[in-house]
């Protein structure tokens, strides 16, 4: 497609090598996973190397691809089954790959004008586990936290790795697609103890969204593996 | 200056006076001065402030917002409220002075609106506080918390201060 992202993937290449390996992306988009253990040194030349310079960290991002690929509601049948599909409490979970959670870091070169996307798979299925950027590039300091406090991945040696948003004592990791949405705890006023106290929550969980895998033509084998040959 | 004269009646028949219940005047001054503290907690805030400022312009009620729960009379809890943000609306609620009115803003803070089935939401605000008067939409409009606040006024001035 676009040369100029065809330079920067001769350069990116020329210098990882092995290490990496480019997935399909969007058209004008670059990206690539890696493997846990590598991704120091990979940012390392990313950051440093002739060419590159990717000077900024703008964005870490978990995923939690547990049920990845399966629909709640098959649009299809939806005439005829209704919403109500969607509504059905959850019946298990299943994980078509063999791992389960990702770091997406994108990056930025101001001096370059380039961007590249990082796909990162983690180490342990109950501990996700990759290496802290934060000694590379300090932005991703509380990026990583969030994402320590939404899926549980675990930022080796990060100098502070507490939970960001949640609420103070908040057990579990609310973007995990095993958490129930609606949480495990819910607050009132005890006009007794006149504090607020945490009890067990108390509705039923209903799906107001369901999970919707659309088959027009965007999502075409065929044309999304043009996409891909044309990077 | 004493009855004996007649000086005071003299005063009265010349320059007037009028007559009340205390219930009224004490009403007529309490609706006719009340602070909001201010708490905005999300979209809601936007339209508050639309309420106050020029277009709507509360203070011609006499509504001044205020920074601080000490000072306040009534709280506008304009947002959604989360369970990490329950406790301290607690506290800001427990710090004002008596008399205290809470006027509930929104979907979100009516009943959880839209994100009822939140795990990080409290479903209503009246799980946390006492509400007096709830001001539905999403957001509602400046002119529907002008009208909330209004009808808080009506209730207010309808209560008698021997009750309280």
């Amino acid at each position: 497609m676009s040369t100029h992202i065809e330079e920067l993937a001769a350069l990116v290449e020329a210098q990882l090598g092995e290490r990496v390996r480019r997935y399909a992306a969007p058209p004008g988009e670059l990206a690539y996973e890696l493997a846990a253990p590598q991704l120091l040194e990979v940012a390392l030349i990313l950051r440093d190397g002739p060419g590159l310079a990717f000077e900024s960290l703008i964005d870490v991002a978990g995923v939690d691809f547990l049920d990845y690929g399966r629909a709640d509601w098959n649009t299809s049948t939806a005439t005829s089954t209704g919403f109500s599909r969607g509504v059905n409490p959850d019946v298990g979970h299943t994980l078509r790959g063999e791992r389960r959670y990702a770091v997406l870091y994108q990056l930025l070169s101001v001096s370059k004008n380039q961007r590249l996307r990082l796909r990162v798979w983690c180490d342990g299925a109950e501990e996700p586990t990759v290496d802290s950027l934060n000694g590379i590039w300090a932005s991703a300091n509380w990026f990583e936290r969030e994402a320590f406090d939404l899926f549980g991945i675990l930022f080796t040696n990060h100098p502070d790795l507490r939970r960001l948003l949640t609420d103070y004592g908040f057990i579990g990791h609310p973007f995990r697609k095993d958490f129930p949405l609606i949480g495990n705890v819910e607050v009132r006023y005890d006009p007794e103890q006149q504090r607020v106290v945490y009890e067990p929550v108390s509705i039923q969980p209903r799906i107001l969204v369901p999970r919707v895998i659309r088959h027009d033509n965007r999502y075409d084998p065929a044309l999304l593996a043009g996409e891909k040959r044309n990077g | 200056m004493g009855l004996e004269d007649g000086a005071p009646a003299q005063e009265f028949t010349q320059r007037g006076f009028l007559t009340t219940q205390v219930d009224s005047l004490v009403g007529w001054a309490r609706t006719g001065s009340l602070w909001p503290m201010t708490f905005g907690l999300a979209c809601c805030a936007v339209e508050m402030m639309q309420a106050g400022a020029s277009r709507y312009d509360m203070d011609r009620f006499g509504i001044v917002f205020r920074p601080s729960p000490r000072q306040s009379d009534v709280m506008i809890v304009a947002g959604t409220l989360t369970n990490k943000m329950a406790a301290p609306l607690r506290r800001v609620y427990d710090q004002m002075p008596e008399p205290r009115w809470v006027i509930s803003m929104g979907s979100c803070a009516n009943g959880g609106g839209y994100y009822h089935y939140s795990y990080a939401v409290v479903r209503g605000c009246d799980r946390i506080v006492p509400v007096d008067v709830y001001v539905p939409g999403c957001p509602p409009t400046a002119e529907a918390l002008l009208y909330g606040i209004i009808q808080l006024q009506r209730k207010i001035a309808r209560r008698s201060i021997a009750a309280a």
